[in-house]
Order: C-alpha cells, then sequence, then structure tokens
C-alpha cells in the first residue's frame, strides 16, 4: 500500500468494518472509543468491534495517555553492594488507535516533536513507533466548545495522521498519510476499494459543512501578538488567576501539555520504583525551587505560563506551530471558566482598556 | 486498561470517576462527563486521589503488640486477641466497657454492619462516628426544622439559586463543586450574601460578605431572623407554620444595638443581607465546618434553618467527609438508630430489635469525645476504633493519647501506621475504598456505587470483612458480602427502600426520598460566652486547599503535600504591629489546652483580634489550641473561636 492524497482515497464498507478491525487485531492491540455504563464514552482496549462506538462526539480523556501515561513505571531498582540493580519496565505495546478526532492527532505529532527533540524521551518514541493512527474526520464539531478550525487542527486534516477515516454514510473515505499507515493497511487491503468522484465530492461537501458549524471561537492570532510581546499587563493575569480553582485539570487534560513529575516510590519488596506522572504547571510546588524561590509565585503567573505556552512564537518557531488545538478540553474540565477561548477574548478586548486606564493614570 | 467507574472518596460532593488498572497498577484516572456532579470536572484531591491510597507505607499484615513494640502477626491472632479483650473487659465490667468509634469514610454497608455489630452483637450503646468531631451538630437541628438531616436539594440546583445565604464555608476551597455551582448561579444573576471572619476566594461573586468574629455567628444570624420576622419580610403562609410563635418569642432577647460589639457585623448590614435575600427569595442557605464547631452550633444550624424556611428556601449543609450522609443515615451516632430512629421510640426500637434478633441498648451511650474522657475516667476499658486517626481528629493529643493509654484494649483499623494505630494492642490492615465493594452516600443524599479497582494490597481486610470475622467468633453474624448488607439496610432502612446494587448499575443514584419529612419552626435560644483577657485573640482554625481531614491520605500524595511546604498563621498587620511581631517570624500561639508555633504572615482582610490558624500535616493542627469542651446540644467539640495569646517564640 501507498500513502495516497484524497485522489488516490480508498472506501471501506461499514459493513465490512468489523472484519478489518479482526484482521487489525491480529497485529496490533486495537484501542478504540467505547461507552461505558451511564452512556461515559472513554477510549480503550475493545474485546470484540462490537464495542467500537463511531459516532462518540468527542471524548474526555485525551489520547496522550497511550504515549504519556497519566501514572506510568519507568524503571525499578535497588542497592545492593556492588551498586545499583536496574530493571527496566517495557510496555509499548503494538497499537493501533481507532477514531482518534483530528485535533488529538495533531497534538500527538506536537507531543512527538518535543519528546524527540533535542533529547529522546525512549518510554514515548517507542509507543509513538509502536502505534498506528487512524483518525475519524469529524463531520459536524462533536461539540459546541470545539474550536479547532481557529487552530488550524482540524475539523479534518491534510497531513499527520496514518490512516484518516471519512464517515460517508454506509461506508468511509479511507487515506492513508503515512509509511506506517500503509503497513498496517497491508493486512486488509482486500477489504478496501478504490474511491468514485461521488465518494470525493461527498467528503467535500463534509468539510464545508464541518468548517461552517463552529460555535465557539478562539481568536489566537491576536493573542499570539499580545502574550509573545508581553504585552499583557501582570493585573490581567492576576485578575483572572485569582479565579482559577487550582485543580490543575486543564493541564491534566489538555493533548498538548506535556509536564510530568518523577518520584520514586518504595515497593514493599524493597526495590524503589521510578514513577513518572502528569504534572502541572498551574501549581506552585512544580517550579518552586530547593531555596524556597519560586519563579513564577502567583496564580497571575501561572496563568501567564500556561497562556505562554498556548500562545507565543517561541513555540511556533521551535515546535512548528502554537500549543493549543482547539480540542475545547480546558473549557469543559474547567471549574470556572479559564478555557482558552474565555482567557484569549478577555485579554483581546481588554488589553487596551487596560492601557487606556494606564495612560490616563500616568498623566493623572 | 479499561476504566472502572467509582465515586471519590475525598469530600463529601460524591463525583463519579475512572480509574484505569494495568497489571495491578493505576495508569489512569478522570471525571465521569455525564454524571451530575462531576460533570467532566474534579477538584485537585479527586486528580490526586490515587496517589494518596497506594504508598508503600500502606499497613500490609495485622499488627500486635508485644511488650513495647508493635509486630507484624496473623489475621487469626488478631481477631482472636481483639475477641478475647472485649470478651473479658465486657465480663468484667459490663457492656458499657466497651466503645466502639467509626469513620465517615467507610462505605454504608460498612457502617451499617458497624452499628450493628457495636449495638447487637457486642451489646454496647457506646457506638459513635468521625462526624462527631466535625459536623454532627446539623443533624438533630435538621431534624427539628426541614426534617431531613441532609441537603433538601441536589448540587446542580445551586447553579438556578435565586440568591445564597453562605455562612463559615470557603466554598470554593474546600467543596470546588459547590464553589463552581455558585458561580455559575451568579453568572446567571444569583446574588450572595456571605459570612465568615476570613474574605475567601468565592469574595469576588459575593454582593455582602459579613464578617463575624469568630465563634459570634450565632448572635448576627439572630439578628438576622429577627429583622426578617420584625419586617414581615417571610412569606404570608409562614406564621400559620408550626413552631413560629415559639421562634419568635425565643428572639425577644435580641439587641441590636449591642451587636456590633458583641460581633462585630453593624446592623444596617443585617438589614442590608435580610433584604437582598427576600429580594431574591427563595434563597439556598449552606453553612459549613466554620460554624458548625462551635459552643451553640446546634442553635446556629436552627437559626440557618429557619432563615430557609421563612423565606420558603431549602438548606444545604456542607459536609467534609466523602460519606459523612451515608454514616449519620445508617445510625453511627450514640443518640439514634439507623434512619434517624430515636432511641426513645419504643415500636421502632422493638421492630430493630427484631431485624437483629436480640435485645438492643435502650438508652443512649457515650458521643466520641465522651467516650475518649471515659477511657481516662477508666469507664471504658476496650475501644474499637475504625478508619478514624482520633489522636489527631479530637481535641488536645495529648489528653487524647493519654485517655487512650489508660485502656486495657485498643484495636485500630487503618489503611496507614497513624499517630492513633501506633498506640493499639492490635492493628488491622484495613482496605482503601479503592479494594472493595459498596456504597457512599453524597450530600445531596444520592446513594452512589463504589467499586473494586485494585485487590487489596499485602493483607489487607474490608472494614466489612473484619466486622464479619469479629462477629462470627463472637457467636453471631454479619455478612462480608455487601450486597447482601445493602439488600437488609434496604428492607429496614425506609430511606434506602429503593437502593440496590442493581438498580445502581443501571443508572446514577437518585437522592433518597425524605418520605413526607414536615418543616417546622425550631426556636433558637442564645448565649455567648465572655472573653478571657489573658487569652485576647479568637482562634479561626481552617484547612488549606490541598488539605483534607487528618491528612493522612493528603499527606501522602505528592501533589497535595507540596503546595504549601511550610505551616503558617495569619494575623492583621495592625495586631501584628501591636504585638511586635514581623512577617516570617516564628511565633507561639497558645490556649489554656496546649499551644503551637508557626512562621507568621501578615493578612489585613483579616478582622483585628482574631488569628487564622490552617490544619497541617502530621500532627501541626489548631486542634491542639481546643479542649474537649462541647456544644452542649450536639457534644461536637469547639474548634472555632477559642480564646487563644500570641508571643513571639523567645
Amino acid at each position: 500500500m501507498k500513502i495516497n492524497g484524497v485522489a488516490g482515497a480508498l472506501i471501506l464498507k461499514k459493513s465490512d468494518a468489523g472484519i478489518f478491525l479482526e484482521g487489525l487485531g491480529r497485529d496490533f492491540r486495537i484501542i478504540a472509543p467505547r461507552r461505558h455504563l451511564m452512556g461515559d464514552i472513554m477510549f480503550g482496549a475493545i474485546q470484540c468491534p462490537e464495542e467500537v462506538v463511531w459516532d462518540y462526539g468527542h471524548d474526555l480523556y485525551p489520547p496522550k495517555r497511550f504515549f504519556l501515561p497519566h501514572y506510568e513505571n519507568l524503571f525499578r531498582y535497588r542497592y545492593e553492594a556492588g551498586g545499583v540493580e536496574l530493571e527496566k519496565v517495557k510496555d509499548a505495546p503494538q497499537q493501533a488507535i481507532i477514531g482518534v478526532r483530528s485535533c488529538d492527532v495533531s497534538a500527538i505529532q506536537f507531543q512527538g516533536g518535543f519528546f524527540g527533540s533535542p533529547t529522546v524521551d525512549p518510554y514515548y518514541k517507542s509507543r509513538l513507533d509502536n502505534t498506528v493512527l487512524f483518525s475519524l474526520v469529524c463531520n459536524e464539531p462533536p461539540r459546541k466548545e470545539c474550536f479547532c478550525i481557529c487552530c488550524d487542527s482540524g475539523p479534518y486534516l491534510d497531513v499527520g495522521f496514518d490512516v484518516q477515516l471519512t464517515d460517508l454514510g454506509d461506508r468511509f473515505l479511507y487515506q492513508i498519510g503515512s509509511e506506517k499507515g500503509a503497513k498496517a493497511t497491508e493486512s486488509v487491503e482486500l477489504l478496501l476499494t478504490k474511491a468514485e468522484e461521488g465518494d470525493l465530492a461527498e467528503r467535500r461537501r463534509i468539510e464545508a459543512h464541518a468548517d461552517s458549524r463552529f460555535e465557539t471561537i478562539g481568536y489566537l492570532a491576536k493573542a499570539i501578538i499580545f502574550t509573545s510581546e508581553n504585552r499583557v499587563p501582570e493585573e490581567l493575569w492576576e485578575e483572572l488567576g485569582s479565579t482559577c480553582f487550582r485543580c490543575g485539570a486543564c493541564t491534566n487534560l489538555c493533548p498538548v501539555c506535556t509536564c510530568f513529575t518523577v518520584e520514586d516510590r518504595k515497593d514493599a519488596d524493597g526495590y524503589f520504583m521510578r514513577c513518572r506522572s502528569w504534572d502541572s504547571c498551574q501549581f506552585s510546588g512544580f517550579t518552586r525551587e530547593a531555596s524556597g524561590h519560586n519563579p513564577r509565585p502567583t496564580f497571575g503567573s501561572r496563568l501567564l505560563r500556561r497562556f505562554y505556552h498556548k500562545a507565543s512564537y517561541q513555540y511556533i518557531l521551535r515546535d512548528g506551530r502554537h500549543g493549543c488545538v482547539g480540542c475545547g478540553r480546558c473549557i469543559t474540565c474547567c471549574l470556572t471558566d479559564l478555557g482558552v477561548p474565555t482567557v484569549i477574548k478577555r485579554v483581546r478586548r481588554e488589553l487596551p482598556e487596560y492601557l487606556e486606564a494606564q495612560q490616563k493614570e500616568k498623566e493623572g | 486498561m479499561n476504566g472502572v467507574l467509582t465515586t471519590c472518596g475525598f469530600c463529601s460532593c460524591g463525583c463519579a470517576l475512572y480509574i484505569e488498572v494495568s497489571n495491578g497498577c493505576i495508569k489512569g484516572l478522570f471525571p465521569s462527563v455525564n454524571h451530575p456532579v462531576s460533570t467532566g470536572r474534579l477538584c485537585i484531591k479527586g486528580w490526586s486521589l490515587t496517589s494518596s491510597i497506594t504508598c508503600a507505607d500502606r499497613l500490609r499484615t495485622p499488627l500486635i503488640r508485644r511488650g513495647s513494640s508493635l509486630e507484624p502477626g496473623s489475621w487469626d491472632e488478631a481477631i482472636s486477641l481483639t475477641v478475647s479483650a472485649l470478651r473479658k473487659s465486657s465480663s468484667n465490667f459490663g457492656v458499657k466497657s466497651l466503645g466502639v468509634i467509626g469513620s465517615a469514610k467507610m462505605t454504608n454497608e460498612e457502617c451499617y454492619s458497624l452499628v450493628k455489630f457495636a449495638r447487637s452483637v457486642l451489646g454496647t450503646p457506646n457506638i459513635d462516628g468521625s462526624c462527631r468531631f466535625y459536623d454532627a451538630s446539623l443533624i438533630q437541628a435538621l431534624l427539628q426544622t426541614t426534617g431531613i438531616p441532609a441537603s433538601e436539594i441536589e448540587i446542580s440546583a445551586i447553579a438556578k439559586a435565586r440568591s445564597i445565604l453562605i455562612v463559615g464555608a470557603n466554598v470554593r476551597d474546600q467543596l470546588p463543586h459547590i464553589g463552581s455551582r455558585i458561580e455559575e448561579a451568579v453568572r446567571n444573576g444569583c446574588q450572595v450574601v456571605a459570612a465568615d471572619p476570613r474574605t475567601f476566594t468565592i469574595a469576588p461573586h459575593v454582593r455582602l460578605f459579613l464578617h463575624p468574629r469568630p465563634g459570634k455567628d450565632l448572635a448576627w444570624i439572630r439578628a438576622l431572623l429577627k429583622t426578617i420576622i420584625d419586617r414581615k419580610l417571610y412569606h404570608e403562609d409562614v406564621p400559620k407554620m408550626s413552631g413560629f410563635s415559639e421562634l419568635c418569642s425565643s428572639l425577644n432577647g435580641v439587641a441590636m444595638d449591642r451587636l456590633n460589639d458583641e460581633t462585630g457585623v453593624d446592623p444596617t448590614l443585617v438589614a442590608e443581607a435580610a433584604k437582598v435575600l427576600t429580594e431574591k427569595s427563595p434563597p439556598v442557605v449552606m453553612f459549613g465546618l466554620g460554624v458548625l464547631q462551635q459552643s451553640n452550633s446546634t442553635e446556629i444550624v436552627k437559626a440557618l434553618a429557619n432563615i430557609a424556611l421563612l423565606l420558603g428556601g431549602s438548606v444545604i449543609p456542607l459536609r467534609g467527609h466523602n460519606n459523612a450522609q451515608g454514616s449519620s443515615d445508617l445510625g453511627m451516632a450514640h443518640d439514634f438508630l439507623p434512619g434517624y430512629t430515636p432511641l426513645s421510640d419504643s415500636e421502632a426500637m422493638r421492630a430493630w430489635e427484631q431485624a437483629w434478633d436480640c435485645p438492643l441498648p435502650q438508652l443512649p451511650g457515650l458521643s466520641a469525645p465522651d467516650m475518649i474522657r471515659a477511657c481516662e475516667a477508666g469507664d471504658i476499658k476496650s475501644l474499637l476504633v475504625f478508619g478514624e486517626n482520633l489522636v489527631l481528629s479530637a481535641p488536645d493529643p495529648r489528653k487524647t493519647v493519654s485517655a487512650l493509654e489508660h485502656l486495657d484494649f485498643l484495636g485500630v483499623s487503618e489503611l496507614y501506621y497513624t499517630e492513633t494505630a501506633a498506640l493499639a494492642d492490635v492493628v488491622f490492615p484495613a482496605c482503601s475504598f479503592l479494594e472493595k465493594d459498596g456504597t457512599f452516600t453524597n450530600i445531596e443524599r444520592r446513594v452512589q456505587r463504589v467499586r473494586k479497582v485494585l485487590e487489596p494490597l499485602g493483607e489487607a481486610k474490608s472494614d466489612l470483612w473484619i466486622l464479619a470475622e469479629l462477629a462470627s467468633v463472637l457467636g453471631k453474624s454479619i455478612s462480608r458480602d455487601p450486597v447482601e448488607v445493602l439488600a437488609e439496610v434496604s428492607a429496614h432502612v425506609s430511606q434506602y427502600a429503593d437502593v440496590s446494587y442493581q438498580g445502581l448499575d443501571e443508572a446514577w443514584g437518585r437522592p433518597w426520598q425524605s418520605n413526607g419529612a414536615k418543616r417546622k419552626f425550631a426556636p433558637v435560644n442564645g448565649h455567648s460566652g465572655g472573653r478571657d483577657p489573658e487569652y485576647p485573640f479568637q482562634l479561626i482554625a481552617s484547612r488549606i486547599h490541598f488539605h483534607q481531614q487528618t491528612g493522612t491520605m493528603s499527606l501522602r500524595s505528592p501533589v497535595l503535600s507540596r503546595e504549601y511546604p511550610e505551616a503558617f498563621a495569619e494575623l492583621n498587620g495592625e495586631d501584628a504591629k501591636k504585638l511586635g511581631l514581623r512577617p516570617g517570624s516564628l511565633i507561639t500561639i497558645s490556649s489554656r489546652s496546649g499551644s503551637l508555633a508557626r512562621n507568621l504572615l501578615l493578612n489585613d482582610s483579616l478582622p483585628q483580634g482574631c488569628i487564622h490558624v490552617p490544619n497541617f500535616f502530621a500532627g501541626d493542627s489548631p486542634n491542639r489550641l481546643a479542649s474537649y469542651e462541647c456544644d452542649p446540644s450536639s457534644g461536637v467539640p469547639i474548634y472555632k473561636g477559642c480564646a487563644v495569646k500570641v508571643e513571639a517564640v523567645k
């Protein structure tokens, strides 16, 4: 199989999706959206193809956890007379993640870059190398909080996926976007046929429709300028920061955020386990130095940090994109109203007012 | 590694969350989106839940005292030692020499079985729960007024409130889901009146913030009641409600002219509060530990409930423990049986005797603080403590330790080697709620499933298993199966009649029904203590955002324990100046009971004459400043508003 553009796309009939997944399942652990008790959706390993919820909308717990687990054991060690005895923990299965949304694929690409250079994180890399991403186009923004269209990360992708599926009713348009995707397709290629012009026209109609349906807007361009040039007054960050509930959910559930902490936990058998878990720049303890000095001592300074990462030139230059993919999870999970679009709106709208007031104060 | 749905074991909001486990290790944790409380959100404690529970220092085997040390032993030995100690005390000194104290962190099935164990297996009336050290003062007060010793409305309904009165609760920090709903209500046009000595982060959303002096809430709340009644701001049918005239006459002594001197609250602000709450009636009245641990907390809760009743509003008591509600519902108290059945109700008593197939003690037993006192006096000889670190949750740790040392036998069931476990003769290694099945009831009265996520660590067993084992050796029967226990609860406790495991697997639990509870007014009597010139400051005891209860769990979370590395106390700058204290200096705060040292921070939003001392880990708790003096009606120790003095460390 070869990488193909929209023009060379293939078709997978929905009636064949089960056989397709069973075929893939011979080489890969299949991770897909599943419906749990009382309707909650989450990605997890499936036992049979019927478990896959193709029209799942969007999930809350981002797929970054399949590469950077929320809690992860890196290695075990114990002190011996002759030195240290180390045991590696191997946890990078061959897996295919089915139905990942475009925003999350963009986020994984971003994280892959972050953990891939200049120092390679072997844990992240081995999982990324062993994973094939089957992304699923959003025919409609799945939730009102979505704003990927403002972040160049959805509702469909031109590049960056291994395989991209578009739901065309009784069939999927099947685009191969990488060598990994092409290789994974080999075992199931008999199920795929060439797409017709009508399929491609339907895909174009879906794109236009999806583009027109976004309710949330994140005015990133202005925010990028203001935060990069450090023009947002400290008072505004402090005012916004004072409303934070300090739960850390915005960074936990952000598919782009990469912060983690490590801790050596003593096991009952005398070994120590080096554990890595998600952490958050929104906590004072995250940046407090051993001396007690904290470079980000206030809520405002930590909020600024978060938004500097989401929208500043520095990251665009270094990582090729700004640090927000518009998935809207930070809106859903926030106990107050500090999701990216709200903060950006405040920065964009109120900055002129702040500057005006400051000017008046100077004159007065 | 697919997620298992369970209920958070930290606070009483009862968020639903999923925990992912692979090869016995926790890999992930995240909130349910569809659950009516969590709605895709968790507070930092919820996010840090699992890291607090599976630490290496979890107890993995029973510990048995051999001389001065506790050493690992077998379950058989632990159980048989406990049973023979209980038998010995009982036969030598009678059943009143036995005491049982449980925790509101236990599951409903365990709480119920603990009550059954104490009352029917041991035959002792001395059974109480940890709520006695926190919020038990609301139970009798609400039974006398709203008739429901619980929240009258669901948490989601707060967002639709027209006005809210918040008294003595740092809602954004302690119960973030409530704080979040209040903000939502304000965005929808709700007006909020708050009262507390401190100014909280909810302040930007508050229309009127009163700052009474610590421990002086009853006086201003009575003044508010009197204002509403004198100005006839209540609903027109209110005078027809039962108890109205008694309420009115109980308020005769309210002196508006002395209010400011007495409480620090100006009467014009009280009038303003009455105006806001009536203009935007019906209000939601909520209150927390700030007013539940004072010398007259029962009266305060009655007064607050009366306000809700006068204005047609509803009451939400803000409780701390994850299963404070369930443990109370199922009778973990010295003065009532499951379902809030009064001990004086002889017909109900007979029904329970039939259900448990034995005669039951007829009179109230000792409350938890009284049991500790009785240990010191030698009246209680054997005490069983399940899941509560008494040395830190009771007042005056020196007195508590000395009382527990007087015992012939102390049995403790715990996750970790706590200060209380260290004094025990036998320590049972308990399962955390991640290692067992059961149910918790949140403050909305919603009974929710707790599901087993992990295998028990080491030889740990659930409290239910331990109780069943003890009962079996004592020749009685308690089921080890939570499904059977819940079926027994639903057969005998009317509030839980509709609750079953099958039902809870098909839908989120529903708040239990109040069985036609009648609302009525209760008289509110005023009394307040004088000042102690030798101890001129009043204590504001609190908990910081990242801590929970005595810290046994939160201390062990790397994130929670990291945020505030140093314990501190706060004073108003003017007070610090008068005392010649500099910020950052080490100060001693002392009362007639004890003292502690803290680093001083200045906080000018605190009223003068107060010192704010938050709870810190490892026993560095303002409880050290409290004595065993209690609210006379509820027996809850007075932790708030204690008289203290402040000095530089010499």
